[in-house]
């Protein structure tokens, strides 16, 4: 259009230029007869005439020329806006796909393995989408591939501690059997069947360990609360370790804030977590030692602590204390027996109990570990059902 | 004299339980699965039932279940090697008086057959 009108204005202001030519023309040989005195009034009238011919001339291109700049102008803004709307189009055809990406690679991230997106529209974000989905088939093949493994592992892990405990049970068995007649045996014999009971107890306590621990990642490791009196219960667990920390001249003092009130808990699972912190107190600090249980009331939590003045635990062991098989520096004494797994299940416990456990240490002035419990009544949906956690994925 | 029926599948526990038991006094019956346990009830009246959970062929617990059904009131006490014996099978519908687990701690099972047996 605009170039059709701008090749048509080219055209009339040609026209235009040669039409001025000719009046000017026109003109001029109408004022050369009046110069040679033989124009009179005609010739006169052709210089007026023409004249006026020129104004009207220019009048008539000056409105053509604004004619044709508007419709330039025009044909220009049409121009960029068709450009726009392409480009518009264009980028549209682009987000679309690249939104979807975005969108499912989010679900992907949160967990969501069975997001896709739909392969389709230009080759590139087509060939973006099918690498995408293909890259999700695989981590969701892989996943799947790992929870099987894991639900093989806990169930080995479950079937194994259960088998074992058989043959354990004949072992100790008979060994205390002998032991009943140990006025028979040799200081020798004593010695030799003591270092069997010794280490069955220590089997015994790795499979009550792993065990738990087995049962905590299958989702199965269920806790029973009922209102407990804490105090009573840390005092009782403070008299029973006693005996422990005797045998090393250690002393085991408690402090126990008077009125704490009732907590829901599961009061066993209390008592070994208790026992768990403490028995890495007596075992990890020298002989002579101090330590310390201390229970009080924290805002809305009641929090218990096992504190000692032994070695201390290096900044780089405390960043994984409460991990598996992670064990202190035992450098300082040969008591160590521990599973190695005693703070990994604590953790656990205290956390399926809805509280938090934490430790801190300074090397070379002692440790302390606390936990902290709810005093509020846990919600039925802190405690794990085997059916959810079994069918989830 | 006092008589315990021992039942467990493992020979060397049997043998263990046995001696044990013997040792403190009491008169001993073995049976190594559920079905012998049924049998061994009706021909020598013990006066306590000491089961293993787990046997193949029959329980200990459905030996117990057979037993009560048939109006049999001896106290029974069951073995398991579950650590928290509560978790895994315990049926609530049965009357047991108590559980043992593996491994055995004699000193706590040998009070608990003097108390079961003292009435």
């Amino acid at each position: 259009m605009a170039v059709i009108g701008v090749g048509r204005f080219i055209q009339k202001r040609q026209d235009f230029e040669d039409s001025i030519a000719r009046s000017y023309q026109v003109e001029m040989t109408a004022r050369v007869r009046i110069a040679q005195g033989f124009g009179g009034a005609g010739a006169r009238r052709v210089v007026e005439n023409q004249s006026e011919h020129r104004q009207e001339l220019r009048d008539q291109i000056s409105s053509d020329t604004r004619d044709t700049a508007i419709l330039v102008a025009a044909g220009l803004i049409a121009g960029l806006t068709g450009a726009l709307l392409l480009f518009s189009g264009l980028i549209a055809s682009l987000r679309r796909p690249l939104e979807a990406l975005v969108d499912a690679a989010g679900r992907l991230a949160s967990g969501d393995l069975s997001a896709r997106v739909e392969v389709g529209g230009l080759s590139e974000t087509a060939t973006l989408g099918a690498a995408f989905n293909e890259m999700a088939d695989q981590l969701q093949a892989e996943a799947s591939q790992r929870e099987q493994l894991d639900r093989l592992k806990d169930e080995f892990v479950l079937t194994a501690s259960h088998e074992l405990r058989s043959p354990l049970t004949s072992v100790q068995g008979f060994a205390e059997l002998l032991m009943l007649e140990r006025d028979t045996l040799t200081p020798k014999q004593v010695e030799t069947v003591e270092i069997i009971l010794d280490n069955c107890r220590h089997l015994v306590r790795l499979l009550n360990d792993l065990l738990d621990l087995a049962r905590s990642d299958a989702g199965r490791l269920a806790i029973r609360m009922r209102p407990t009196e804490l105090a009573p219960l840390v005092d009782e667990v403070v008299r029973t370790m006693r005996a422990q920390t005797a045998a090393a001249d250690q002393t085991l003092e408690e402090d126990l804030e008077a009125g704490i009130p009732t907590v829901s808990v599961e009061p066993d699972r209390i008592r070994q977590i208790l026992v768990n912190l403490i028995t890495n107190a007596h075992e990890y600090s020298p002989e002579g030692a101090s330590i310390w249980v201390r229970s009080r009331v924290v805002g809305d939590e009641v929090e218990i602590s096992v504190t000692d003045d032994g070695p201390g635990i290096p900044e780089n062991q405390l960043d994984h204390i409460f991990e598996r098989f992670v064990r202190g520096d035992a450098g300082l004494t040969q008591r160590v027996g521990g599973t190695g797994l005693g703070l990994a299940i604590s953790k656990s416990l205290v956390e399926l109990h809805g509280g938090t456990i934490e430790a801190d240490s300074t090397p070379g002035e002692g440790s302390t570990f606390r936990f902290r419990l709810p005093l509020r009544p846990l919600a039925e949906s802190a405690q794990p059902s085997p059916a959810t956690v079994d069918s989830s994925p | 004299m006092t008589m315990v029926l021992v039942a467990d599948d493992s020979e060397t526990i049997l043998l263990l339980m046995r001696t044990r038991l013997e040792l403190a006094g009491y008169e001993v019956t073995t049976a190594s699965d559920g079905q012998e346990v049924v049998d061994r009830v009706a021909e020598r009246e013990p006066d306590l039932l000491l089961l293993d959970a787990m046997m193949p062929r029959k329980s200990g617990i459905d030996a117990l279940r057979e037993l009560r059904a048939g109006g049999c009131e001896v106290p029974a006490l069951i073995v398991s090697a579950h650590q928290n014996p509560n978790d895994a099978d315990a049926p609530t519908d049965l009357e047991i008086d108590g559980f043992v687990t593996k491994p055995i701690d004699f000193d706590h099972l040998l009070s608990s057959v003097a108390d079961l047996t003292a009435s």
